[in-house]
């Protein structure tokens, strides 16, 4: 039980601080390499002796980014830029941006003119993957994130290491699902706060390391007798759902998340890469067709919904709580389809805004204690 | 068998004792809210008006901004879930409720036993709440108990079209000094307000029976334009101030009710 | 009373308009007459090939025209249409219904937002009087790009859901470098071909090489003539009022291919030159300043944006649309490659930069207007720091307000008079510099 608390304190540490952890690699000799959200090749970055990390934004007075987005624009990609603008990220040797939505799209020519001390690399992910030469497509753009890399850093990759970045990459998602799965039987000490700073840690570790800690965290919960949550459970949508202080009103009213649908946490671990197929470059590349239920990856159907049901079913969740980043089109789109289907199913929902720059949380207290009283 | 129901709001107080979970026995109103003297001063004074004390309440639920700082309360529930069961008590035939106060804007779906199924909130812009209107008013002047009735008397109301209050006030004061009709100006504030409002209300499904509530339901104005918006009558009921109150005593009772405490 | 459109509505990227204008004291040109024929012409094709039995479909703005063309598929533009039930001020309740009933978030596109109500009515689940009657028919199939933005995606995954529908969808990828690299002519290449293949199978249809030969050499003749006519306004003055020039972009974006077109541009040419010849322009006062205009028209506020310039003699010269349709090639590859370069959404901000510059240049402006849609993150979020590096260096000053392609509520004609005013401040100011020395 000591390992484990002590594990947990050194996953939110590292949520808490991640500029610690930034320094603590480039004290080492590393070499660090910013990635945007939602998906970037991290494998490739991992595969080239470098780190990769996750920018998700934060708290920030928004001052010097006005300059450059208007006020109706994803607070993660205001935040991003202001930490930028003022510094907060020197030490990165690069970072790579996804145009996976039009504010991604315009961010790589922000930053691209912005903060040129730190060097953009930019991905465009096919949307059209039913068409076969997406893989192709895939796995060129890839090659030319990989050119720049090693044209900034002077670090470059090899087939052999790929595919062992590949592995523990795949290990970790592993590891993450089945962190997720066991803290479904230890709700009283994986709660809201805990649960997500195992998730985001991930962003801020080697993920070789994580794993490593992930595996002790796994084995001490199993080592614990199941507890029977009394309390309401309920599943997550949307991009992320931070910061402390929202996930506080969650433990205040006694509900646990038992699963989630989370843009910075599960969709990050649905889908592992392939163990066959081709070469690394190419099984990477297969990944990207594999996922699904995301709503910057272009998908027919409309299939959230069920997939939500699903969620609560197997979770033993009572309902959905939508966490609702705000300006974000992409999710604005999902957001009436997956909530008919929660209703034909009989799962209640709410929305709650999320909003970085939050300064208040009462509104925010007030639906989810509605909320529960509903469930 | 007495409970107490307390709403304690950003600036009123509002006290109920119901008995046997049917009767009203008092109400009281006092206008001064969570942290001043508001929420004691309505306790005593309800307490008077039934002519009883503190210990013979069985079961005390506070509800409102302030409930959390209630001492003396058994319990404290959302005021959506005490708002809703308070107007299912006073018009239980409706099941679609539509509060708008002063800093925001609720629309609420309850079943047969006054029980919330869904709802939806504004409650980041002044848009559709008291607040357009409080801005509205001083630009044109008129005593903010005016504004509705005004609005009534319009032929050929205006359409203020901005949603940003900022932008609306700017729209007002240039239909202004082109020299339009106040009362058609205050028409086209009603309706802006109304259909603010009723786009949120319309993602709960059209309503059959819809109540509203709130500080802004005193108003004539915008319960007319909210009928039109809504496409179905709005019920206001003279008491509906004190719904959450009556809710938090009605609350209070089922949970005694539940426990078997008679 | 405003009279019934009628004629045009206007497409995406810069739809224009079709609203009844400022009512014109002059009697209407013929090539608008002609375009207003063309505008019915094209929907009421569409609505006696759904009664023949034939599938009709809906198109995103930038899609490859020539391909449906080729077909003989009858094609509408949902983009174009919303921007015409805007400028006609008809919008407010689909608007209401698509924030209300159908659950969407304010935050939306317009464009969407009016077309997602309309396509519910269309669908037998919303009940909002459809003020052209239906006259934009329900599709059988989309045909979707994403080189302006990605909501387009987005939208039509949920037009697609909504009514059972088939996407063809061609992927074009966003340009971050300053050339459309060869990976990417492939992977849209690659797309071309198999949603020809699939079009035909859905449709019926069959691929005659020689009928799209015949539809490229018309598109790039149309091409050519919207180019000439948009560049006859480096004279001095304009010929016409440049906001005109926003009605004939439907011939370009839903007729493009159509010998229609190539009539109607021929006309405009011709009576643009007869201006010129004469000295005249259809610019109602004096030119006294030569703008551009950044971004989509204002549609639900057209006429308060004209009147405005017009008190301070402020014509527009350039748009970034004048180009938008230089879409010339001679093959399928040539064709990948043009479409992913086609949209300035779609190319990086060098690119969007010095087609600017080449704009402000050749039509000597002396400011930019950037009008910021609040439905358009895909330009907001990036026309801040472009805007800045033009007007350094063009040395041409600029301001911007808040409006939107189709949403009426976002908008303050106040805050729209106190700007120009502003940067008719500044213009004049380095008017004067200039004579003076």
């Amino acid at each position: 039980m000591a390992d484990l608390n002590q594990n947990l304190a050194l996953l939110k540490a590292a949520c808490e601080n991640p500029k610690a952890r930034l320094d603590y690699y480039l004290s080492q000799g590393k070499k660090v390499i910013g990635c945007f959200p939602p998906y970037t090749p991290e494998e490739l970055v991992h595969a080239s002796g470098m780190v990769p990390m996750g920018l998700w934004g934060g708290h920030a007075e928004l001052k010097l980014v006005k300059s450059y987005l208007p006020a109706f624009a994803c607070p993660i990609m205001q935040s991003n830029m202001e930490l930028a603008l003022n510094g907060a990220y020197e030490g990165l040797s690069a970072v790579i941006i996804p145009a996976m939505c039009d504010t991604l799209r315009c961010m790589t020519q922000n930053w691209r003119f912005g903060v040129t001390s730190i060097p953009m690399i930019p991905i465009v992910y096919p949307q059209n993957r039913t068409s076969p030469a997406s893989v192709d497509y895939l796995i060129s753009e890839y090659e030319t994130v990989l050119t720049m890399l090693s044209t900034i850093t002077g670090n470059m990759m090899n087939e052999k290491a790929l595919c062992e970045s590949i592995d523990v990459y795949n290990e970790h998602h592993a590891l993450m699902r089945e962190f997720d799965r066991l803290a479904n039987d230890h709700l009283d000490v994986i709660d809201p706060k805990v649960r997500h700073a195992v998730h985001k840690s991930a962003f801020f570790y080697e993920k070789s390391e994580h794993n490593a800690i992930l595996r002790e965290i796994v084995e001490e919960l199993k080592k614990l007798p199941i507890h029977r949550w009394a309390g309401k459970k309920v599943v997550l949508a949307g991009i992320t759902c931070e910061p402390d202080e929202l996930l506080d009103i969650f433990a205040e009213n006694r509900i646990a998340v038992v699963a989630d649908d989370l843009a910075q946490e599960s969709r990050q671990y649905r889908t592992d890469t392939p163990a066959k197929g081709g070469g690394g470059l190419k099984r990477l590349a297969l990944q990207w067709n594999d996922r699904y239920g995301c709503s910057m990856i272009h998908e027919l159907g409309k299939p959230r919904g069920e997939m939500l049901v699903k969620l609560c079913r197997e979770n033993g969740a009572q309902g959905v709580i939508s966490c609702m980043m705000k300006f974000c089109d992409p999710e604005e789109y999902d957001q009436p389809y997956y909530e008919a289907d929660l209703r034909k199913a009989d799962y209640p929902y709410v929305a709650i805004d999320i909003d970085q720059q939050n300064a208040s949380y009462e509104q925010i207290r007030t639906r989810v204690e509605t909320f529960c009283e509903m469930l | 068998m007495y409970t107490f129901g307390i709403d304690i709001g950003s600036t009123s107080s509002k006290a109920v004792i119901l008995e046997n979970g049917q009767k009203l026995a008092a109400c009281q109103v006092v206008p001064l809210g969570t942290g001043t003297v508001g929420p004691d001063q309505v306790r005593d004074q309800v307490l008077s008006e039934a002519g009883l004390k503190l210990e013979d309440m069985s079961y005390t639920v506070a509800t409102g901004y302030g409930r959390m700082n209630c001492d003396g309360a058994d319990e404290q529930v959302s005021e959506l879930s005490c708002h809703a069961r308070g107007i299912h008590f006073l018009l239980p035939q409706v099941r679609t409720i539509i509060d708008i106060g002063g800093q925001d804007a609720k629309a609420i779906q309850i079943n047969e036993r006054g029980q919330l199924v869904a709802f939806q909130m504004n409650d980041k812009c002044a848009a559709g709440t008291g607040r357009f209107l409080d801005v509205m008013a001083k630009v044109l002047n008129v005593g903010i108990d005016q504004l509705g009735p005004l609005s009534l008397q319009s032929k050929h109301p205006v359409s203020i079209s901005n949603t940003c209050t900022v932008f609306a006030e700017s729209e007002v004061i240039s239909q202004l000094s082109s020299n339009v009709p106040m009362e058609d100006i205050a028409a086209g504030i009603h309706n802006s307000v109304a259909k603010r409002v009723a786009g949120m209300a319309m993602r709960l499904g059209r309503p059959t029976t819809l109540a509203m509530s709130g500080g802004v339901a005193l108003n004539v104005g915008v319960v007319s334009a909210m009928e039109r918006e809504m496409g179905c009558p709005v019920q206001v009921h003279p008491m509906c101030q004190l719904a959450g109150a009556i809710g938090a005593a009605v609350l209070a009772w089922e949970k005694l009710k539940k426990e078997g405490q008679f | 009373m405003r009279e019934s459109i009628t004629n045009t509505t206007t497409q995406a990227e810069a739809a224009p308009a079709a609203a009844p204008a400022p009512k014109p004291k002059r009697p209407k040109p013929k090539s608008m007459i002609m375009l207003g024929e063309q505008t019915n012409a094209l929907f009421e094709n569409a609505r006696l090939a759904k009664e023949r039995g034939e599938k009709v479909g809906w198109s995103a703005s930038i899609f490859p025209q020539e391909i449906a063309e080729t077909l003989g598929l009858n094609i509408l533009y949902p983009e174009n249409h919303s921007a015409g039930i805007a400028a006609r001020h008809q919008a407010d309740p689909f608007l209401q219904e698509c924030e209300g009933s159908l659950g969407y978030s304010n935050d939306l596109c317009a464009y969407a937002k009016v077309n997602l109500a309309y396509a519910s009515v269309l669908n037998g689940e919303s009940e909002v009087e459809l003020p052209d009657g239906g006259k934009m028919v329900k599709p059988d199939f989309l045909l979707l790009t994403n080189n302006i933005c990605n909501q387009l995606t987005k939208w039509y995954e949920n037009l697609a859901r909504q009514m059972n529908i088939p996407i063809f969808f061609i992927d074009t990828c966003y340009n971050p470098f300053d050339y459309v690299t060869e990976t990417r002519v492939r992977y849209v290449r690659a797309q071309i071909d198999q949603l020809i293949q699939d079009l035909c199978a859905f449709t019926g249809k069959t691929w005659d090489e020689e009928r799209f030969k015949e539809v490229m050499k018309i598109s790039q003749r149309n091409s050519y003539l919207w180019e000439r006519a948009n560049n006859l306004m480096d004279h001095k003055p304009a010929p016409i009022g440049g906001f005109e020039l926003f009605n004939y972009m439907s011939a370009m974006v839903c007729n493009r291919g159509k010998t229609s077109s190539t009539a109607v541009l021929e006309q405009l040419n011709a009576e643009i030159e007869e201006n010129i010849k004469k000295g005249t322009s259809t610019f109602p006062v004096e030119e006294q300043y030569r703008i551009s205009w950044d971004g989509i028209a204002c549609w639900p506020y057209l006429s308060h944006n004209l009147r405005t310039l017009k008190k301070y003699g402020i014509n527009m010269v350039a748009s970034s649309y004048g180009k938008a349709w230089a879409i010339e090639y001679e093959d399928l590859d040539g064709m990948a490659r043009a479409y992913c370069f086609a949209s300035t959404n779609g190319d990086n901000a060098t690119t969007m930069i010095s087609r600017r510059m080449e704009a402000l240049k050749k039509f000597d402006c002396e400011g930019t207007i950037y009008h910021v849609n609040r439905s358009c993150k895909v330009m907001d979020c990036q026309m801040m720091e472009v805007q800045r590096q033009l007007s350094r260096q063009a040395g041409v000053p600029f301001t911007s307000f808040d409006g939107d392609q189709a949403d009426y509520r976002n908008y303050s004609e106040a805050q729209f008079e106190t700007r120009i005013q502003g940067l008719v401040e500044v213009m004049q100011q380095n008017k004067e510099a200039k004579n003076n020395g």
